[in-house]
């Protein structure tokens, strides 16, 4: 199976490595270019559940970004209901191919503990973000028991 | 030197452009321009009648400066005066001074022109009016002017003397006029400065005229002055450092005092760019053997010969960028000669240089001390902040300056251009604007022989130099793309791959390897030079600058044709009396390039049908249906079979006599009744592109990022059927017909012969040209660690799946670091955009090639020019449409449906208005040259009916019912456009 050799190393380097929000990171079989991985978020209201997504390399990387999909629904600003997520780190505006997928990762982690209601994806989640906080909690929490996967034990 | 206060001034002459000599063509038949510098001219007389007066000393004009009537008044007085004057058509004085071409010669006081001392003690008064600039001594000067007249009717006394190194007693070959003085055998910057000073303060300025006019009409004396100097000139500076205010001490100054002499060419470039100027300058010969080995023309040579060629690169003098004209101190002269405005210098200055100039032209003598001369000519027309430009200087002086550098031999004017890229690069858009200027007066005064007007014809050519000048100066993208890869890397420590393979060859045709370029136009000084517009993507100066609208308006693109022709027929023996613009490209629009292809494609079209009409008595040629050769191209094809008939009919073409390519395309849809005058090969070509194009057919893919069209590296078609879309391509602009593709630029670059580069991926991919960028511009060692990235790259192919590809032999091996980085991109690049797609590209490019290999195509346009051709600009103007539209049967501008129709199409959303187009004209993109070179024409079909508007696509004509009433129009209007396709009665 072939794929670029910094991916494979940065694969593995990760699987060693392992970090404490971003766990069970697999490349499909039949494809490295296509990861998945689970988010595990620290901040309420997603400190209770776990969210997987699906990482896709361009055959060019590290000279064209990945891109992010979310496998798990989430109740979140700046992730709409397809799981599509704007992270300004893989834009193509901003991508440097120097840029790690663990970087990429804890930009992804943190963008998910502390939501940026203004660049939303979800206009009516980021309105609930601001001006009801207590709402937005409540029903992100519900979301997450709902909908999420369970947090690996450690 | 020139203050504050002495800016305004400046500007008043300035308005003296078109001077004297427009006012005498300016009666009869007067384009506004010409009005215009009439009225100019006219009030200029005023001003320097006012100012100076006419030489007269019994003028008796209330209004003249010679008569004493005139009461003192500042320049703007002046000024306001003149125009009340102009206005009351008031007495103007006969100019009484010789040689008085121009009414500003009144006041002349050079030494060469002994009958104006008489008026000096008026020109003395005025000049030193004018000269309100900063300095105190010269205000101080003001009102002594009687004691200057007295002074100056005895020079010798006047002048203090002083012990001048450069004012050297002479063995005897003095001026005739002013046989008291000794001949000055050359001057430099400080020297001539003080002597101005003198001059200002023994308010005379007889001594540093004389000066000026003994150095300045000597091509011997003026080559050995303005000379750079290692030493001294940091003391002299200083000198000036201490004794100008902070603000007008400039860069170069600065980099005199630090003794750095060869980095004052450019004050306003960035540093980096300056660096690439310098290394490219500096090191000419070094660059000269990267490009020696690169010139197409020299493959061709045996290996051994590259060596002495080089050897002899270094030595050869043209090569060199290097000149000794004291370029800093020359333009602090420049300030003083224009700021003061001191007329009797200028005037001696101008004499001096046209004598000289003249005498360069007729004697040619040594070139070297020649091009001397004019750095320093040509820099005094110049200069950084425009605001101290002598029109006189440059009306009287470059027209001159032109035809002595155009006489030069090429190398010395390569010479020129390098000296101008290397030191001159911040004057290049001031000499640009001078000759444009210059050429464009002498247009409007002469639009019927401006094809013969030795004066356009050699600022055209300086404007040559200045064009390549701005290429050098600019910074030159290396490895040129003008270069195969293997010869690009082979400096390099890793070998690429070789790539080129033979491919089996269907058609009977030899590609050539530089299309398009007829051996006899290639450019002399362009292959002295070794650097072409190609080789610069983003140039000091824009090059749509180079383009003289005034020009290529009344050129008369037939008539210069015919020229080109000649001088084909003459295949460049030697002198010529004929001269091209079209050998000029740079100077004409994109408009009048069209012209001159399309007086080429027709000529080919005439001469093919004549040579087929011989050809039925021999028996050769394309045989017809009916068994007769046929004088045209004739296709004959299905609308449903579009692309099988159109590209079967082509192939047999292609295969038995490629010739046929050149006769005029003829398309017939089977079962239709247009005849095609036009029209219908527009509409055969804007369908069979939709097809073609078409991702489903497989032979482009269309590139997500960027929308763009690019070849499929994996088609399921042979490259026969790439030739063929090449011959699509190429009877489209051999037919002149717009298509609706959407290549990135690198294809038309390719197309012209040139390779794609990293550049270019700028365009093709965007985001990989930024990742590939940042990853050039990454400077920390531990490359192979952040990057791990080797020699082995991957990609997608059309089918989605990923193809890995070693840029270099066991890539996966190698990794890229510091010292490698570059040629990694390159060879990425490299792959990309040539070796991948090579097959399919040469097969497209040989089918171009076999349409337009004999026309003027790479001559005239850059392939940002082709991509115009092409595709056309991209924007709808209906307005500039509306007000070029023409009117026939009866309906005008003003006619109520007219007017409606109007109102309608400006409220279309663009989408309809592409559609409008597209049933008028038959193809949706606009022209080059904007909508109003469509010349659509609307006529009244017959009076109300129920009759859908038609249209004659080929002629551009909207055939339109008057309607009874706007609903109507708009009805039936939108019913026609968005039902269009196909021929027939509607």
């Amino acid at each position: 199976m072939t794929a670029p050799r910094r991916l494979r190393k940065e694969l593995s380097d990760l699987q060693e490595n392992t970090l404490k929000a971003f766990r069970d990171i697999k490349a499909d079989d039949d494809n490295l270019l296509r990861w998945t991985g689970l988010i595990v978020p620290d901040n309420p209201p997603y400190n209770k559940g776990a969210f997987r997504i699906e990482i896709n390399f361009p055959a060019e990387y590290p000279f064209k970004p990945p891109k992010i999909n979310f496998k798990t629904r989430i109740y979140h600003p700046n992730i709409d209901e397809k799981g599509q997520v704007c992270l300004p780190i893989i834009s193509t505006e901003n991508w440097k191919p120097a840029t790690r997928t663990d970087q990429v990762v804890q930009a992804l982690v943190d963008l998910i503990n502390d939501p940026e209601p203004e660049h939303p994806l979800r206009a009516e989640l980021a309105e609930e973000f601001l001006k009801d906080r207590k709402k937005f909690v409540k029903n992100a929490e519900d979301y997450t028991k709902k909908h999420s996967e369970k947090r690996p034990a450690d | 030197m020139s203050g504050g206060g002495g800016q305004e001034e400046q500007h008043l002459p300035s308005v003296s452009s078109a001077s004297g000599s427009a006012a005498g063509t300016a009666g009869g038949r007067a384009t506004p321009e010409m009005k215009r510098s009439a009225v100019r001219s006219l009030i200029q007389r005023y001003f320097y009648q006012l100012q100076s007066g006419c030489g007269n000393a019994h003028c008796t004009n209330a209004n003249c400066a010679s008569s004493g009537k005139v009461a003192p008044m500042t320049p703007n007085e002046v000024a306001a005066r003149a125009l009340q004057l102009f206005s009351q058509d008031a007495q103007l004085c006969e100019v009484s001074t010789s040689a008085a071409s121009s009414p500003q010669d009144v006041d002349m006081l050079s030494p060469n022109d002994s009958s104006s001392s008489s008026s000096g003690s008026s020109t003395s008064t005025i000049t030193s009016a004018s000269t309100t600039t900063t300095t105190s001594r010269q205000s101080q000067s003001t009102p002594a002017a009687v004691v200057v007249a007295v002074s100056s009717l005895d020079p010798v006394q006047s002048v203090p003397h002083l012990d001048l190194g450069a004012v050297e007693p002479s063995s005897g070959d003095s001026e005739p006029c002013t046989p008291t003085l000794p001949t000055v055998q050359s001057l430099d910057a400080n020297s001539l400065m003080a002597l101005y000073e003198q001059c200002v303060t023994a308010r005379c300025y007889d001594r540093i005229c004389h000066a000026i006019g003994d150095v300045f009409s000597s091509v011997d004396r003026l080559s050995k002055s303005f000379i750079r100097s290692a030493e001294p000139a940091a003391s002299s500076s200083l000198q000036e450092l201490l004794a100008n205010p902070p603000e007008a001490l400039n860069k170069e100054q600065l980099r005199t005092l630090e003794g750095e002499h060869d980095k004052d060419e450019d004050s306003t470039q960035q540093v980096e760019e300056q660096a690439e100027t310098e290394e490219v300058a500096a090191s000419a010969s070094a660059g000269a053997e990267v490009e020696t080995e690169a010139e197409p023309e020299e493959e061709d040579e045996d290996v051994p010969m590259a060596q002495p060629t080089e050897a002899k690169a270094e030595e050869d003098p043209s090569e060199s960028s290097d000149t000794q004209v004291d370029l800093p101190g020359l333009r602090r002269v420049q300030r003083l000669f224009f700021g003061s405005r001191t007329r009797a210098i200028n005037d001696s200055l101008i004499s001096s240089v046209i004598q000289l100039a003249e005498w360069v032209q007729y004697m040619r003598p040594d070139w070297e001390k020649v091009i001397h001369c004019l750095v320093i000519c040509f820099d005094l027309a110049t200069n950084t902040d425009n605001t101290v430009v002598d029109m006189d200087y440059l009306d009287r002086v470059l027209p001159k300056l032109c035809q002595a550098a155009a006489a030069m031999p090429v190398q010395a004017q390569a010479r020129l251009t390098r000296i101008w890229a290397a030191h001159c690069s911040d004057q290049l858009q001031a000499l640009v604007a001078a000759f444009q200027q210059q050429i464009t007066v002498q247009v409007l005064q002469d639009e019927e022989s401006m094809r013969e007007n030795g004066s356009i014809i050699s600022a055209t050519k300086v404007l040559k130099i200045v064009f390549y000048a701005n290429i050098l100066a600019s910074e030159l993208e290396r490895p040129s793309c003008r270069v195969p890869l293997e010869d690009r890397t082979e400096a390099a420590a890793t070998s690429a791959s070789g790539s080129a393979t033979v491919e089996d060859d269907l058609f009977d045709y030899s590609s050539v390897l530089h299309p398009h370029m007829p051996k006899f136009a290639e450019d002399q000084l362009e292959k002295a030079l070794k650097v072409s517009a190609i080789d610069c993507r983003k140039p000091l100066v824009p090059l749509e600058e180079f383009y003289n609208e005034a020009l290529s308006e009344n050129i008369q693109m037939h008539h210069d044709y015919l020229s080109y022709k000649a001088l084909e027929s003459e295949k460049g023996s030697g002198h010529t009396n004929y001269f091209s613009f079209m050998l000029y490209g740079f100077i004409l629009t994109p408009a009048t390039k069209v012209d001159a292809l399309y007086y080429d494609s027709r000529m080919r079209m005439y001469s093919e049908r004549y040579t087929s009409l011989y050809s039925i008595l021999n028996n050769f040629g394309q045989e017809g249906p009916d068994g007769t050769p046929r004088p045209d191209l004739k296709l004959t094809v299905r609308r449903d079979q579009l692309i099988n008939d159109a590209l079967i009919g082509l192939e047999m073409v292609a295969i038995s006599n490629p010739k046929d390519l050149k006769k005029q395309l003829v398309v017939e849809f089977v079962g239709e009744q247009g005849i095609d005058e036009g029209g219908v090969s527009k509409e055969f070509f804007q369908l069979i592109v939709e097809e073609i194009f078409n991702p489903a057919f497989g032979m482009f893919i269309q590139q997500e990022e960027t929308n763009n069209m690019w070849f499929n590296a994996t088609p399921f078609e042979n490259g026969a059927q790439f030739t063929l879309i090449g011959i699509i391509i190429g009877l489209a602009i051999y037919n002149n017909v717009i298509l609706a593709v959407n290549f990135p630029m690198v294809v038309y670059r390719k197309l012209m012969g040139y390779c794609g580069t990293f550049a270019d991926l700028n365009d093709w991919s965007p985001t990989l040209y930024k990742s590939l960028k940042s990853m050039l511009d990454y400077q920390g060692q531990d490359m192979e660690e952040v990057f791990d990235q080797t020699f082995k790259i991957s990609y997608s192919n059309v089918f989605g799946e990923m193809v890995e590809h070693e840029l270099v032999p066991n890539g996966k091996e190698v990794l890229v670091g510091q010292h490698n980085k570059l040629l990694f991109v390159n060879l990425y690049s490299d792959f990309l955009l040539n070796t991948n797609i090579q097959q399919q590209f040469n097969a497209f490019r040989k089918g171009f090639e076999m349409v337009t290999d004999e026309s003027p195509l790479k001559l005239l346009f850059r392939p940002e020019e082709i991509e115009m051709l092409v595709c056309g600009s991209r924007e709808f103007d209906f307005v500039e449409l509306e007000l070029s539209t023409e009117y026939e049967g009866g309906y005008t501008d003003e006619t109520q449906i007219i007017q409606d129709f109007w109102s309608i199409v400006h409220a279309m959303p663009n989408e309809s208005k592409r559609k409008l187009l597209e049933f008028t004209t038959g193809s949706a993109r606009v022209p080059v040259g904007g909508l109003k070179c469509l010349r659509l024409l609307i006529t009244r079909h017959g009076p109300d009916s129920d009759r859908l508007p038609t249209s004659h696509t080929c002629f551009n004509v909207l055939l339109l019912p008057e309607y009874s009433n706007r609903e109507k129009l708009e009805e039936r209007l939108m019913k026609a456009i968005n039902y269009s396709k196909g021929f027939g009665m509607l």
